[in-house]
């Protein structure tokens, strides 16, 4: 039976599918509070973000006349939300839908899904962090007025989601949790020898980036998520920057930060790289990755090195998955409970 | 012994972590910060019914467990262990509870199920996809919307309570989905 037809049948199942209206007009009212525009961006796009592991769903523009274009649904708005920093529209955020293909369809993933992003000028991401937990609670405080938030309920288990949340750099993380130092952890040599001593698979193409995130998943994040409280898992090795700049004090290390709870992770923030020759760096390096991977094709999006180059404001800016968000404060297990149309029962996929 | 791809590793699949087969109960593949995709799989040990999580990359080749099916008929269960026979030898084989997780009120006496073997250990069983099972309470329905749900809760021999047409009445046999636990049809007797 698919939802729409179960809340025919029983409809008081209508009630949970409303808690997604309640926490987007909740984000809504967090930042006009703040005085944040909000922005709409296309989802149909020429150039999409160019990540190198993400594969992005394409199709073609057509006139009437007979014009063709290729064109791309967004993975997110980011690229078209730094142009309009860089024209100077300031503090900003958008809820739009983001795509992504050739990713299992899982308990927390769903091929099409909504984004909300926000963008602070003049901001680090220690000030992404502080709207983060406080957009956060704002959301359980107006689901439920009287929520304890030391005694917060998530899938039967309390966690503490009072204010301040943990904050935890990558490295601390890794020598406290796993017993990697440093200079073991910035290694490619040092940190496979440690995954080889550890037991873990190890072949001639095993990468440092694959071993850092099974010994961050595996060791790591078991020990954080044993304390019940979110976390700011901040300061990334600077391989994984994506689209933040690196730490002016020690530039091993990019300013970056990902926040999870419940096991889940929310949010994925940059203190933002407004330099546009770097950034051309790392698009081209994507590029050649996705080539080597047989991705789709994309070209790199020239309107936003120039934006770059005409100069963006420093900002900090976020990406956090809001089905996410609504499954986390709504109590639900699945993103697909917080869906009327899940992917996997609109076009009839199997569970995995 | 065989392999697979972490990242083709399904669940209901039993693999085989740390040197026991386990019981694949969830499996999420991810992009961690936009990196190269891991298989997060969480399971349970076929032998003591412990959970464990792991996080595979998922290129990664995982041995999977060779298992062999018996047909065989439950018993009982003592919480711990469920226990099964062997209808032509009268053996007896147990599977940790933890295993049949919340199926166990699907099961009556001499309910024939499939168990599952892997190196003479019985380390798994299959439930039948629908069974039948006898109701043992179920209450005059409500008047009001039957429209919109012309259901009503009865309760089974077995002690577990599922949605039920407002025909149904103590002592009907009626057929269960054991996928999804939702009533199938009244079974003429």
């Amino acid at each position: 039976m698919k939802t729409w037809e179960k809340i025919k049948e029983n409809p008081s199942l209508l009630e949970k599918y409303l808690i997604r209206e309640k926490v987007i007009n909740s984000v809504r009212s967090f930042f006009s509070d703040r005085l944040f525009h909000e922005v709409q961006t296309p989802i149909l796009v020429p150039t999409p973000s160019c990540e190198a592991n993400l594969e992005v769903f394409q199709t073609e523009l057509k006139t009437f006349s007979g014009l063709k274009r290729k064109a791309f649904l967004i993975m997110s708005p980011e690229y078209s939300i730094k142009k309009l920093l860089s024209a100077g529209i300031g503090n900003c955020f958008e809820i739009t839908r983001c795509f992504r293909n050739d990713e299992e369809i899982s308990s927390s993933h769903n091929p099409e899904f909504t984004m909300l992003e926000w963008y602070r000028i003049n901001a680090s991401y220690l000030e992404i962090m502080e709207d983060f937990e406080r957009l956060f609670v704002k959301i359980v405080k107006d689901l439920n007025p009287k929520t304890d938030l030391a005694k917060w309920v998530y899938q039967n288990r309390t966690y503490d989601i009072s204010l301040p949340w943990i904050r935890i750099t990558v490295s601390e993380a890794f020598e406290k949790f796993a017993g990697v130092d440093t200079e073991k952890l910035l290694s490619s040599k040092k940190l496979i020898k440690i995954a080889k001593e550890r037991g873990y698979q190890v072949g001639k193409r095993t990468t440092w980036e694959e071993i850092f995130y099974q010994i961050l998943f595996n060791e790591v994040e078991p020990s954080l998520k044993s304390t019940n409280k979110p976390y700011f898992l901040y300061d990334y090795p600077a391989s994984q920057a994506s689209l933040s700049k690196r730490k002016a004090s020690d530039p091993r290390f990019a300013e970056r930060f990902e926040v999870f709870l419940a096991g889940i992770e929310l949010g994925n923030c940059f203190s933002e790289l407004t330099d546009a020759k770097e950034q051309k760096a790392r698009f081209i390096k994507d590029l050649k990755v996705r080539r080597e991977m047989g991705k789709s094709k994309i070209a790199i999006d020239n309107e936003l090195i120039k934006a770059l180059s005409r100069g963006m404001p420093e900002v900090a800016g976020i990406a956090v998955g809001v089905d996410r968000l609504i499954m986390l404060t709504g109590d639900f297990p699945n993103i697909s409970d917080t869906l009327f149309f899940p992917a996997k029962e609109i076009f009839d996929l199997p569970d995995t | 012994m065989s392999t697979i791809n972490a990242g083709n590793i399904t669940k209901g699949s039993f693999i085989i972590y740390k040197g026991t087969p386990h019981y694949v109960i969830k499996t999420d593949f991810m992009s961690p910060g936009k990196g190269s995709p891991i298989m997060r799989i969480k399971m349970k040990s076929a032998v003591t019914g412990a959970a464990s999580e792991f996080t595979y990359k998922s290129n990664e080749q995982v041995e999977v467990a060779d298992v062999t099916k018996k047909d065989m008929l439950f018993l009982y269960s003592d919480g711990s262990e469920v226990v099964f026979m062997d209808p032509r030898t009268y053996d007896q084989a147990s599977v940790p509870a933890a295993l049949v997780e919340n199926k166990i009120g699907y099961l009556i006496p001499n309910q024939k199920c499939i168990v599952l073997w892997h190196d003479e250990a019985a380390i798994g069983v299959e439930i039948p996809p629908n069974v039948v099972l006898t109701v043992t309470e179920a209450h005059e329905a409500i008047a009001g919307n039957r429209v919109n749900a012309p259901k009503k809760p009865v309760k089974l021999e077995t002690g577990i309570e599922i949605q039920a047409p407002i025909f149904i009445k103590t002592g009907d046999k009626i057929s269960v989905d054991t996928s999804t636990g939702t009533y199938l049809s009244r079974v003429n007797q």
